[in-house]
This record gives structure tokens, C-alpha cells and sequence, in this order.
């Protein structure tokens, strides 16, 4: 189902051999600064989430504020949450439901590997959301805190228009590390 | 209102509500099978976010299954901390001294007005009120700066270890207390005003979703599902646990059964919490936080051993069958969420689905407690 | 008259044909004795303080709905059921809690053992609706066959799953 029994003439749409490099990258920028994401909160990591669009972290300074609640309106599907056997297929479908160009942020140990639910003899969840969805940025805690998701958010920018809204940060030690 | 109209069984559909969907706060599937707009029958469907934490506990030893805790219902992480510790220091007879308790109460309340605060946010944008969540959202960050700065997370907390906590409290935290307090009661005015006092709001919710008294036995419900249905019961009181006998503080109860007398509860307790804090301020004992004796490996002799604590959503039992090793052998986990949940089947029958949502949201639902 | 003591006397008739009841345990037993085999049926008082409870009831699983009848006149609530596996004694045990709405606290522990190879008992979804969800979390993960549930599938696990994890002898 979904995006696999796309028969070949199809494939080859215009763009693939006419570019225009300033228009393409002019509506990558314009991709990059208004991701729609899915409401796909499924665990703790959820309330992150909404924390991250909420008043203090304000998602929407980056344009990605407008949580869609129905796949077919949104380009970006933030997993967040453990991903269990009964809801695998769930989640494939969701992800074949949204429009291309689509991009996924696993948010949390649970969407990267399992997180702490891997144990063995383990029956009932996937570990990673990386089994079966292609995911292009990885946010790691549990659960993360809202700048990790926002850092992750300008990572996603970075990888579709090729430049950082804002450079990395390098860590500053408050007292010197020898004492 | 709801229920006067004749439901018409050979013209029904089924409708299915999730697992993805903005008003089930979580993955949670209702297959209903409506006539129209009216709810004939409803079925949940349980088990997208089953994290396997009974069968967990078999493989963890007793302190590697605290962060589990945590995890279980994140929004009151604190109250299901203490569950845990409750059972295991009665099981090995483990003296909690006083200091740790009279900080755990004061942890678990402010987590309990968090949890509540997120429930009023969700609540209302279910019901279609974007602002009020910005304003709880915002109060929340207050009471997470304060935790986070003594227990180091903002969401799933694993602070207390068995007999007292990881870490003590400071100066800054009480002062930093003091000030919320006061910050609380001035907002809790303004969301009686914009909020509470709305007329949108009330005519939504008062007179649906009537729950009664028989209904809450046959299910077990208890939290403010049952005490806005004229059941006073709450664990902290019925059967006082830690240092909650020496505080004065009412349980608020209201008769009507109604979606409006749950929400109502759930707001007076965010006024009890805070008389609690304050209390748990002025009586702050000195001393340690961690018994002075304690057993290096924690094996309970073998036997059953149960506790209940009150979360914010009802009262959460543990069940622990030790066989003597360093592993329970057996840990049920009785979740409040999972008996409030259950009374929605046979509630929603003849409701309008507008009106079977707002309900939904006054159970205050969290999945992955339910699941577990 | 205490609610334990009414509630006592009330399941007492449950017991007509069997030897009185045994003293209580205190907390800590002797660990060889704990593990010698199940204990017979009968009433005991447990130490609130020490285990969190203060009923302790073992009964056969037949008389399961009687008993559970004699606790929703009580006015008591189903708080919860689930199971335990006993692999050295090849039984499974039921555990149902019960406590109560009022002041009066009285936390009561019906249990009963059926056979590993067949486990099955009779439903009590006809005194407490909760019942079904519990009975059907129970079914899911040891297996056990409610008779009488009007509804037993699957209810955490997925809808077509035939393993049961709880059991001690479960391999993925």
C-alpha cells in the first residue's frame, strides 16, 4: 500500500529533469520555516510536545505551531512515544496518508531504540521507529526537554535548505573544568 | 436531554474514534456505533501503548523498577513514586524519617496541581478554548523550574527511594514555594472568571454525563470521578498513608454526578493543594532525609503486600507478591484510570458525540496508566 | 459490629464444612514454610500495618460468585483481579481486592486457586460490571477461561494474540 505500487512513468516528474535552483531553493526555505506537524503524541514525550507549543518554549517562532490533526494536512509527523506492536500498523498507515514532501523527527529514547521498555523477552513493543519509518532526525532523552525538540526542529530546517537558522551553540563551563 | 430521543437499532454505522485523534489524549480506539449524532452503543479498545510494565517488574530488580514509576502516569509521577516506596517499606519494614515525609507531601501536591492544570488546558481545547491552555501551560512551567531544580526532570520523576529521597530540599525551593502559592491563588481567581465562569462552558457541561453512585461501585471508580458523584472517598483521608493525617485539609464533594461537578472538584483541589504546601511549609521538620539503617540489597521476606496512595485521577494500588529474591515475583499494578475509563461504555449510550467527548475529557484520562 | 467482623461473619457459611480457620502469620515467617504449598481455604486477619490489607479469604473457585454476591451487599467495590502463577505448585491463583467507599476501612483479599493445565472459573461480571475489563486483562495475560463472560477477547494485548506473557513459563 501506499507509496509502493507507483507505476514508472509516474516517477519521472518534471522536476527531475528541469531545475530551477533559486526556486527550489527559495520553496525549501519556505518548507523549512512552516512545518505542519501531525498531533501524534502517544506517550510522555506528547506533553513535551506540548509544552514545546505552548507559551514559554513557542514553537510557532519557527512556523511550526499549526499542529494538524489529520495527516493529509501535514508534512511533518513527530513520533512521540513508545511504539507498540498493536499500533505499528496504525502508525505505517498514518505515514502513508501525508502528502509528499514528509518528514519524521523521532522524538525520545522510545521512537529511537526502544528506550527503557527493551528488556528481554520483551513481547509487545518496536524498537524504534527506525524499523519501518524513514527517519531523518533523531531527539534523544527521556523525555526531552522542549529545546531539544526545537533543536531538532532547526536540525530538520538545516537538512532541507542546507543552512542553520541560528549557529550551534558550543557549551560553556561555568567554573573551569579543573575546579 | 440527551437520552429522550428513540434510538433507531437497524440504522446505525460505526464510527471509530483513534487511535490517533486530538480529543483521546493519548492512543486510545472507540469503535461507536451511532444513529446519527447519538451514540447507540460504544466499544474501547485498549493496548496501543501497552509498555509490558507488570512483566518489567519480573526482570528488574526493586530500585532499577522506580524509573518505571515515572513513566507510568507522567503527569502525577510523583504520587505513583510514593505507591511504589509505600509498598516496598512496608514489605521490609523501612522507616521513612520525618523530613522525607513531610517533602514527599509537598512534591506530590504540586505535582497533583500540575496534573491538574494540564487536564484544565486540554479540557477546554477539547471543548474548543484556545487560550486557557496557554495560561495553565505557563503555571505549570512555574511548578516545574521548582522540581526540576530539586529532583532534576520535569515530567517523569523518580525522586523518592525507598525510605526517603535523592536529594534534599533548599532554601530556594521554599522560598521559590512561598511565591507560587501566592502567583496560584491570584490565577486561580482569573480562571474562575474566564474559565469557570463561562457560559459556553456551563451550558456544555452541566446536566451531561451523569455518573451515579451505583454506576461508581459496579466499576470501581474512584478520584474525582466519584467525588463529583457524592462519594467521599479519597485515599488521603479513608486511609491515611506517610504524614497526611497531621494536615488540615477538606475533600471537596459534589452531589450533581455531572461533567460540571467533576470539573469543579478537580478545581477546588488545586485550592486544597495549596493549603496542604503551605502547611507542609510552616511544619517542615529538620533532619535527614535518608533512614540512617537501611538494607543494602532490598529482598522482602515473601508474602503479599498492597498499598494505595491517592493520584491525581483516584486511588492507585499496588499489589506485590515477593518470593524473597531481589525481583517482586509478582507486581499488579491497580491503575485509577483503568476502572474511570470503563464506566464510558455503558455512560455514553444515548449521548450526542459532542457531549460523549466532553465526558471523555472529564474522566481525565491518561492511556499509558491504563495500559500500563 | 466492626465491618471486618460483619464481613467475616457473613463469608463464615462459605466455610460450613471445613476446620476453623488458622492464627495469623506475622510478617517475616519463616521463609521454608511460606513456600511449602498453598495454604487452605479459611479466613485470615492479617496486620494492616505490616501487609496493607486486613481480610485475607482463600476459597474454592466455585463458590467464587456466592462470595463476591455476600461483598456487593456489603457495599464493597472491585478494586481489582488479577493472577499469579505458581509454577512449583501447578496452580494458578485469582486475586480479588476488595475495599470500601465509607470510613469504616476494611481492605478484603478474596483468592482462590484453580489447575494450570485448565484454568477456568466462573465470571462475576453479573454482580460487578468492572469485572469484564479485568477479566479479560487476566485472560489476556495467564490464559485463564472466564465462563459466562459475555465478551472475552483480547483487551491489551493485540486482537489475534495467542501467547500469554505473565506465565512463568513464557518465551517470546
Amino acid at each position: 500500500m501506499g507509496t509502493q505500487n507507483i507505476p514508472e512513468s509516474l516517477e519521472t516528474v518534471p522536476a527531475s529533469f528541469v531545475q530551477f535552483a533559486i526556486a527550489d531553493k527559495l520553496i525549501n526555505l519556505c518548507r523549512a520555516n512552516s512545518l505542519w506537524p501531525l498531533t501524534f503524541g502517544i506517550a510522555c514525550c506528547a506533553i513535551e510536545m506540548m509544552c514545546t507549543g505552548a507559551a514559554r518554549f513557542d514553537l510557532s517562532r519557527f512556523g511550526a505551531e499549526v499542529f494538524r490533526p489529520s495527516p493529509r494536512q501535514s508534512d511533518l509527523m513527530i513520533v512521540a512515544g513508545t511504539i507498540s506492536k498493536k499500533m505499528a500498523p496504525g502508525i505505517q498507515t498514518l505515514y502513508d496518508q501525508m502528502p509528499e514532501p514528509k518528514w519524521v523527527i523521532a522524538l525520545g529514547n522510545c521512537a529511537i531504540s526502544g528506550g527503557p521498555f527493551v528488556f528481554e523477552g520483551q513481547y509487545g513493543i518496536v524498537e524504534g521507529a527506525d524499523k519501518f519509518l524513514p527517519v531523518d532526525v533523531y531527539v534523544p532523552g527521556c523525555p526531552p526537554r522542549p529545546e531539544a525538540l526545537i533543536e531538532g526542529i532547526i536540525e530538520l530546517e538545516h537538512k532541507i535548505t542546507g543552512w542553520r537558522r541560528w549557529p550551534k551553540v558550543k557549551p560553556q563551563w561555568r567554573d573551569t573544568p579543573e575546579g | 436531554m440527551s437520552q429522550a430521543i428513540e434510538l433507531q437499532k437497524d440504522e446505525t454505522f460505526v464510527l471509530n474514534v483513534g487511535p490517533q485523534h486530538p480529543a483521546t489524549h493519548g492512543v486510545l480506539r472507540v469503535k461507536m456505533t451511532m444513529d446519527g449524532e447519538y451514540i447507540y452503543n460504544a466499544e474501547t479498545v485498549l493496548g496501543y501503548i501497552h509498555r509490558m510494565h507488570e512483566k518489567m517488574a519480573e526482570n528488574r530488580t526493586y530500585p532499577q523498577y522506580m524509573p518505571n514509576m515515572g513513566r507510568l502516569d507522567y503527569l502525577s509521577a510523583m504520587a505513583f513514586n510514593h505507591g511504589y516506596a509505600l509498598v516496598v517499606e512496608r514489605a521490609c519494614a523501612i522507616e521513612v524519617p520525618e523530613r522525607a515525609e513531610y517533602i514527599r507531601v509537598l512534591t506530590v501536591e504540586l505535582n497533583r496541581i500540575s496534573s491538574h492544570l494540564v487536564w484544565l488546558g486540554a479540557y477546554v481545547l477539547d471543548l474548543g478554548g484556545f487560550t486557557p491552555l496557554m495560561y495553565c501551560f505557563d503555571d505549570r512551567e512555574q511548578i516545574l523550574d521548582l522540581l526540576e531544580a530539586v529532583t532534576g526532570s520535569r515530567l517523569t520523576y523518580c525522586y523518592f527511594r525507598f525510605g526517603g529521597l535523592y536529594n534534599d530540599i533548599d532554601d530556594e525551593f521554599i522560598s521559590g514555594t512561598r511565591s507560587f502559592i501566592k502567583r496560584m491563588r491570584k490565577e486561580l481567581k482569573m480562571y474562575a472568571k474566564l474559565v469557570t465562569g463561562n457560559i459556553i462552558l456551563m451550558k456544555r457541561l452541566k446536566g451531561h454525563g451523569m455518573i451515579d453512585y451505583d454506576m461508581c461501585k459496579r466499576y470501581g471508580a474512584t478520584g474525582p470521578v466519584a467525588r463529583g458523584s457524592g462519594i467521599n472517598y479519597d485515599v488521603r483521608k479513608n486511609e491515611p498513608y506517610g504524614v497526611y493525617d497531621q494536615f488540615d485539609f477538606d475533600i471537596p464533594v459534589y452531589d450533581e454526578g455531572d461533567s460540571f461537578a467533576r470539573y469543579m472538584v478537580r478545581m477546588d483541589e488545586i485550592e486544597q493543594s495549596l493549603r496542604i504546601i503551605e502547611q507542609a511549609l510552616d511544619k517542615l521538620p529538620d533532619g535527614e532525609v535518608n533512614p540512617k539503617k537501611k538494607p543494602k540489597m532490598i529482598k522482602p521476606p515473601p508474602g503479599d503486600y498492597y498499598a494505595a496512595v491517592e493520584t491525581a485521577r483516584g486511588n492507585f494500588g499496588i499489589r506485590l507478591v515477593s518470593d524473597g529474591t531481589n525481583k517482586a515475583y509478582r507486581l499488579k499494578l491497580r491503575s485509577p484510570t483503568y476502572s474511570n475509563m470503563h464506566l464510558f461504555d455503558e455512560a455514553c449510550r444515548g449521548m450526542l458525540i459532542a457531549d460523549a467527548l466532553a465526558f471523555m475529557g472529564s474522566l481525565d484520562l491518561v492511556i499509558p496508566e491504563m495500559d500500563r | 459490629m466492626s465491618i471486618e467482623q460483619k464481613t467475616r461473619d457473613a463469608l463464615a457459611p462459605l466455610f460450613a464444612d471445613q476446620p476453623p480457620p488458622e492464627p495469623p502469620e506475622p510478617a517475616g515467617a519463616d521463609e521454608s514454610e511460606k513456600q511449602a504449598g498453598p495454604r487452605p481455604n479459611g479466613i485470615i486477619q492479617q496486620d494492616y500495618s505490616a501487609r496493607g490489607f486486613h481480610l485475607d479469604v482463600q476459597i474454592k473457585s466455585e463458590q467464587i460468585v456466592e462470595a463476591v454476591k455476600i461483598m456487593f451487599e456489603l457495599d464493597y467495590f472491585l478494586e481489582s483481579i488479577t493472577g499469579v502463577d505458581w509454577l512449583k505448585d501447578d496452580q494458578l491463583e485469582v486475586v480479588y481486592d476488595f475495599a470500601r467507599y465509607d470510613f469504616d476501612l476494611c481492605r478484603t483479599v478474596l483468592r482462590t486457586r484453580i489447575s494450570r493445565s485448565e484454568p477456568s472459573l466462573p465470571t462475576i461480571t453479573s454482580v460487578y460490571t468492572g469485572a469484564s475489563w479485568h477479566e479479560r486483562e487476566t485472560h489476556d495475560f495467564f490464559g485463564i477461561v472466564f465462563q459466562g463472560h459475555p465478551h472475552l477477547i483480547p483487551l491489551l494485548l493485540p486482537e489475534d494474540a495467542d501467547f500469554h506473557p505473565l506465565l512463568k513459563d513464557f518465551k517470546v
